[in-house]
């Protein structure tokens, strides 16, 4: 174990000293302790070295030694590999601690970030909040701060996307940008992306200038989606009314009722959001109009009013 | 290891036990770390081309011959955004410092990864988040108007206020509620109202099983219904998104799952939003609740 970490230091450091890519036969010449002889265990024991190195970030690149594309070799471009000087203070340091530890996200890597920043500095936050972290969320990132267009499958359905940020709301992350087929801003909950997102070549697009990321999504998950706005009313009890316009607002009353009950407007775009929460609402709340979806969800309705045998 | 060499370079002086805790490592490991170093450094290895590594007699630990480490590795994406991530949303949290050095150190990072203004954490607000940190902060006991939204019904009760964090994308308040007898999680925006009891709050003794930090928000009682539930692949998010017991993947992308339910409103809520994404396994009076409140629903329509 400890001969497999001295030979990635020294592999590191060879790397970085280096003017031109080095094969992997110049590699086993000079590093100690030294890989296998023989030529399929050797590549073996290189491979591992060099994905362990890539996890942690270290930019190993892979070009020709020659001009005719002939073999491959291996170097680090320092440019590559350095953290730029932040000229981070010892307070902003220990802020960024503070967040850290108060602000939890699964995986440790803000952690392992702030190690590579000179480590811990001040005191540990108890917990405060905790983010979700989804696989694709780090390509996402990546994406966005080189200007690589993300390609990907989501509901089924190829998009292509020109990232211009990610955006934390509703307890989920969203990617937000421009779609490239249909020429238009769209978000999406990153967790909904399936398999892994294909990235692009950097630099592949300019965002607009000071737009801003938090905008692309509505404060109203009814909101979301590309079918073209419903107008709905709801009639709510009195139980539930209070809540229902602290949620909504007193600008959606359409009408007041003797009883207490209030009738509410609503623009739905995403029908699935609008019935979770006219259901969520249970037996004190009713779809008034228009009568297609006050038809829907009696349908919706009765097939749930069945016990399966 | 590639984290520390630079720190130490730029940092002479520093000494065993200080970088063990800067970097969160025990001392010996540490040690160990470091007594690798002198064998390493560039072929052929000779004296002028090793990394020279001593510890003083006053503990400071000192490196020579480290050029190539002078200098930080850079972050990986996900460790950018790790850090942007929990920076941004602790600035997101209501009473946050918005010109600080968190702020300031947040810029300085997103300026040298290309990502200025490119990351955005909204945690969400809630009514009487402030009053209750405040009452958190002065040790003051509250009473509480609660609607439980597993239960749909309107509580007045006593807690003893401990804690509020965020997760799953809402506020929760930690604390003793004195009508249970026990430690309960609520959500903050269900809280109608909060007044303060002039009481002073109590210690508790932790039943066995309680959690500090990283609490699971809703730990289920031994009492409450467990059902068992198929999910179509559209609803699989679902067993993703609750604290399910136990999950089954089947073929087509459908998920078995297995969930402890502590009200009735929260399955009828779930089952009737999911409608044909989700089946009611068992336990037969779980299906018959939920065709029930189907059935409650639908007479609004029919009546």
């Amino acid at each position: 174990m400890t001969d497999r970490l001295e030979r990635m230091l020294n592999l590191t450091a060879t790397l970085l000293d280096t003017r031109r890519p080095l094969t992997l036969d110049e590699l086993a010449e000079r590093l100690e302790p030294a890989y296998p002889d023989e030529k399929v265990a050797r590549r073996r024991a290189f491979e591992r070295d060099k994905e362990t190195l890539r996890e942690l970030g270290v930019p190993i690149s892979v070009e020709s030694v020659d001009d005719l594309g002939g073999e491959s070799g291996y170097r680090i471009h320092p440019d590559d590999y350095y953290l730029p000087d932040l000229g981070l203070g010892d307070e902003e340091r220990a802020a960024l601690h503070v967040a850290v530890t108060a602000v939890r996200l699964e995986g440790g890597a803000a952690q392992a970030g702030l190690r590579k920043l000179g480590g811990i500095e001040g005191a540990a936050a108890p917990a405060l909040a905790q983010l979700e972290v989804t696989p694709a969320l780090a390509d996402c990132f990546d994406a966005v701060s080189k200007r690589r267009t993300l390609e990907f499958m989501y509901r089924g359905e190829a998009r292509v996307l020109e990232p211009y940020g990610v955006v934390h709301r509703f307890g989920h992350w969203y990617v937000v940008g421009r779609d490239r087929a249909r020429d238009a801003p769209r978000s999406f909950r990153v967790d909904r992306i399936e398999g892994a997102p294909k990235v692009g070549a950097v630099r592949a697009f300019e965002p607009p200038p000071g737009v801003d990321p938090a905008a692309f999504l509505r404060d109203d998950p009814m909101a979301y989606g590309d079918a073209a706005p419903i107008d709905a009313q709801v009639l709510v009890d009195a139980s539930r009314a209070a809540w229902v316009l602290d949620d909504l607002g007193t600008d959606a009353v359409v009408e007041r009722r003797d009883d207490g009950a209030v009738v509410v407007g609503l623009q739905v775009v995403n029908r699935e959001a609008f019935r979770t929460w006219v259901l969520g609402l249970l037996e004190h709340a009713e779809v008034l109009s228009p009568p297609a979806m006050r038809d829907d969800m009696v349908a919706w309705l009765r097939s749930l009013a069945v016990v399966p045998t | 290891m590639l984290a520390l060499v630079p720190w130490i370079l730029a940092n002479p002086g520093s000494t065993l036990p200080e970088l063990a805790q800067r970097f969160e490592i025990d001392e010996r490991e540490l040690e160990g770390d470091l007594e690798l170093l002198p064998m390493c450094g560039l072929p052929p290895y000779t004296a002028d081309r090793l990394i020279d590594v001593w510890v003083g007699d006053d503990g400071a630990v000192s490196i020579r011959l480290a050029e190539y480490f002078e200098r930080p590795l850079r972050l990986t994406p996900a460790e950018g955004l790790g850090l942007l991530a929990a920076g941004r949303a602790l600035l997101a949290v209501p009473g946050s410092d918005g010109g600080g050095p968190l702020a300031t150190a947040l810029e300085k990072l997103e300026r040298v990864l290309g990502a200025s203004g490119s990351v955005a954490v909204d945690v969400g607000g809630a009514d009487h988040l402030a009053e209750l940190r405040d009452a958190i902060e002065a040790g003051g006991q509250v009473e509480l108007d609660y609607y439980s939204f597993a239960r749909d019904e309107m509580t007045t009760r006593v807690v003893d206020p401990e804690r509020v964090f965020n997760a799953l994308g809402a506020w929760y308040l930690a604390g003793y509620c004195f009508r249970a007898a026990a430690d309960r999680v609520f959500r903050v925006d269900r809280v109608r109202a909060v007044r303060s009891t002039g009481q002073p709050i109590e210690a508790h003794p932790n039943p066995p099983g309680t959690q500090g930090d990283g609490d699971p928000v809703y730990r289920a009682g031994p009492d409450d219904l467990r059902v068992r539930l198929r999910l179509e692949s559209d609803a699989a998010w679902v067993a993703d998104s609750l604290p399910v017991e136990s999950r089954k993947d089947r073929a087509g992308g459908r998920v078995d799952v297995v969930l402890a339910v502590s009200g009735d409103a929260f399955l009828e809520r779930l089952v009737l939003g999911l409608g044909p994404s989700a089946t009611v396994l068992g336990p037969p009076e779980a299906s018959t609740l939920v065709a029930a409140a189907a059935a409650r629903v639908l007479a609004r329509y029919t009546a």
